[in-house]
């Protein structure tokens, strides 16, 4: 099985840390391991010390690049799932990472606005949050991800399938099988019975 | 004396001595056929297999004939698990065979024989990653272990072992309420050896009697934990085996036999039951399953319904004559309809054959000889399981199916 990174980007609150704690489970059903690198583990561990200014958030995001390519190299999944809002940025962690898997999750500021659990973005719109992104902070959108998702339009069933059926056609993970013994495993069934002297 | 408590009895398991001390110990029986998938299944749903649907390892597709192999997910009714569940309890069970794929429990389940694919016998995936990282085994390699007997026991030793660290980190990370573990080395052991486990003058007799002492230091660590954090151990302690042993005398060949009498009729050459005839009156699937080859129930069926009880009584008839030597073979043939029970017993077999200890039921469809020997020494018995339990429990008819309820009571106070 081949390694490869899931790279969500995506404005805060469109749907990144969500997506990619639903898509874990779904990958180590198809016998793939994952790792994910979101949130405050990276924050602490990882990057820690490290702020909001534009040059501290392109180092996060590369540290993050450097050991999801470490991961994929070596037949693990890695998802990430920082805003990583600069272009260029993600394109030099690309150009870095076997099997890079870009995924954007689009969705507007209006409806950020409305989901707004940590109501940051009404803050950031009375201009009380300095550098953030997609209100006092440039977001740049990815021109061509392998993989976009509109999370104001798509539940999260939906978005969820999307990613994994593109996965798939991408050959980066086995089809899924639904809950019966496939006909491979029963060429093994069968040797396994006559083993002990059935059939 | 079964051979539990002759190894209990001459020290080989002291651990279980101590555990039958202080127990019930009673023989018990397994389902018909005598099957691990039957009767694992049986107990685990506490169910007839005219309920829960598995009947055997195979079923014949009424349709294509094709042989197919009824997995975990034909399983309908809940399992013990399942109902332990809707009390609010969790359970921890390790290497259940015929759960496979592993679906959800309230708990951790690992499935055990034919489980294939790690990945899709441990639910829930969390625990996917501990188990490969500690080479947990789901069974030793039998295709392999069959011929090399060397191997086997390399093979049982490093099975046991994976399984003891796989349910000693469950055990530390889960909170449970009901937690259960197979062993099915000794299973292997038995059609592969049983000959060096019963006599003391074979050369690998040593290494088979060696085996039951891992064993055994395998249920003390499972008893000395457990009593260590229970207030009261001996009340729920549990041990049962899903069928009896025994040696094996003569293979018999139950479509050979259904040959001879006419009722299964093959092309020539064929290897499957897929070339049955029209004319087929009658075939078996394994172990000991007959199926009346009747109209409306499979594509090429003959046998119309006025005709099935006349079939029945001449496959009956055919088997009790049987003899090897003057001997008769077949001790029983039980009819369905007095053993199952359920919606799902019309997709069953029409009769079950219950042999003498010994007589080793097969059902091939391309075996020419009814008698023959194979390099297989152990065969399962019926009527002599062991049961292990807490409190005393009558009845002569007791079978693995009725433990469910009472592992399940002790949950009520
Ligand atoms: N199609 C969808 N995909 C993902 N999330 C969705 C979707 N539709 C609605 N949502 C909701 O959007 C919210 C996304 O929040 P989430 O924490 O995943 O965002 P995020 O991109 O990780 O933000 P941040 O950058 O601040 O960590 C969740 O409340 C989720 O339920
Ligand atoms: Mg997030």
């Amino acid at each position: 099985m081949k390694g490869f990174t899931l790279w969500f980007t995506g404005l805060s609150g469109s749907g990144k840390s969500t997506l990619a704690q639903a898509i874990e489970p779904v990958l180590l059903e198809r016998g793939v391991m994952v790792e994910i690198l979101d949130g405050d583990e990276v924050r602490t561990n990882l990057s820690k010390g490290l702020g909001f200014s534009k040059e501290d958030r392109d180092t996060n995001v590369r540290r993050i690049g450097f050991v999801a390519n470490l991961l994929s190299r070596n037949e693990v999944v890695a998802i990430t799932a920082a805003i990583s809002p600069y272009k260029s940025v993600r394109d030099e962690i690309r150009a870095r990472t076997a099997n890079f898997v870009e995924v954007y999750t689009e969705c507007s500021i209006e409806k950020l606005t409305e989901r707004d659990p940590k109501g940051l973005y009404k803050k950031a719109l009375a201009g009380e949050i300095a550098n953030f992104t997609g209100v006092s902070d440039p977001y740049e959108a990815p021109e061509n991800a392998e993989i976009v998702v509109n999370t104001e339009q798509e539940s999260l069933e939906e978005s969820l399938d999307k990613i994994v059926r593109s996965l798939e056609l991408m050959g980066l993970i086995p089809p899924g099988e639904d809950n019966h013994t496939s006909p491979e495993e029963e060429v093994v069934i069968r040797e396994r019975l006559q083993a002990l002297g059935y059939l | 004396m079964g051979l539990l408590e002759r190894l209990a009895a001459d020290g080989v398991m002291p651990n279980i001595a101590a555990r039958i001390e202080a127990g019930h110990l009673r023989s018990m029986r397994a389902s018909l056929p005598e099957i691990s998938s039957v009767s694992w299944t049986s107990f685990m749903t506490g169910a007839n297999p005219g309920t829960h649907g598995i009947f055997g390892f195979t079923d014949l597709n009424p349709g294509t004939y094709a042989l197919e192999f009824p997995d975990f997910s034909r399983v309908e009714v809940p399992t013990l698990w399942d109902r332990l569940g809707r009390r609010g309890l969790q359970s921890i069970v390790l290497n259940q065979p015929s759960t496979y794929p592993a679906r959800t429990i309230p708990g951790v389940l690992v499935s055990g024989f034919v489980a294939i694919d790690l990945s899709r016998s441990v639910k829930p995936l969390k625990w996917l990653g501990t188990l490969r990282r500690q080479d947990y085994r789901i069974d030793v390699d039998t295709a392999r272990a069959r011929g090399d007997h060397d191997w086997l026991f390399q093979d049982l030793e490093y099975t046991l072992q994976s399984r003891a660290a796989a349910l000693g980190r469950l055990w530390q990370e889960e909170d449970w309420d009901y937690l259960q573990v197979v062993i099915t080395g000794t299973d292997r052991l038995y059609h592969y050896l049983w000959d060096a486990v019963v006599d003391p003058t074979h050369p690998r007799h040593e290494q088979a009697i060696d085996y039951h002492r891992q064993v055994d230091r395998f249920v003390g660590q499972v008893w000395s934990r457990f009593a260590d954090e229970s207030d009261d151990p001996e009340s729920h302690f549990w041990m049962l085996s899903d069928h009896g042993f025994c040696a094996i005398e003569q293979e018999v060949q139950l479509n050979a036999l259904l040959r001879e009498t006419g009722h299964l009729r093959l092309g020539s050459g064929a290897t499957e039951l897929a070339d049955i005839e029209r004319e087929t009156q009658a075939f078996a699937l394994d172990p000991s399953r007959l199926y009346v080859h009747s109209q409306g129930r499979f594509a090429r069926g003959s046998v119309s319904a006025e005709k099935r009880a006349a079939v029945k009584r001449e496959l009956a008839d055919a088997l009790h004559a049987l003899r090897y030597h003057g001997r008769p073979v077949i001790r029983d043939v039980l009819d369905a309809a007095d053993l199952y029970e359920g919606p799902c017993a019309e997709h069953g077999p029409d009769l079950v054959a219950l042999a003498h200890p010994g007589f080793d039921l097969k059902a091939s469809p391309t075996a020419s000889e009814v008698f023959s020997r194979t390099d297989l020494v152990g065969m399962h018995t019926w009527d002599d399981a062991f049961l292990l339990a807490p409190y005393p429990i009558e009845g002569e008819e007791l079978w693995i199916g009725d433990i469910a309820a009472h592992l399940e009571r002790e949950f009520e106070h």
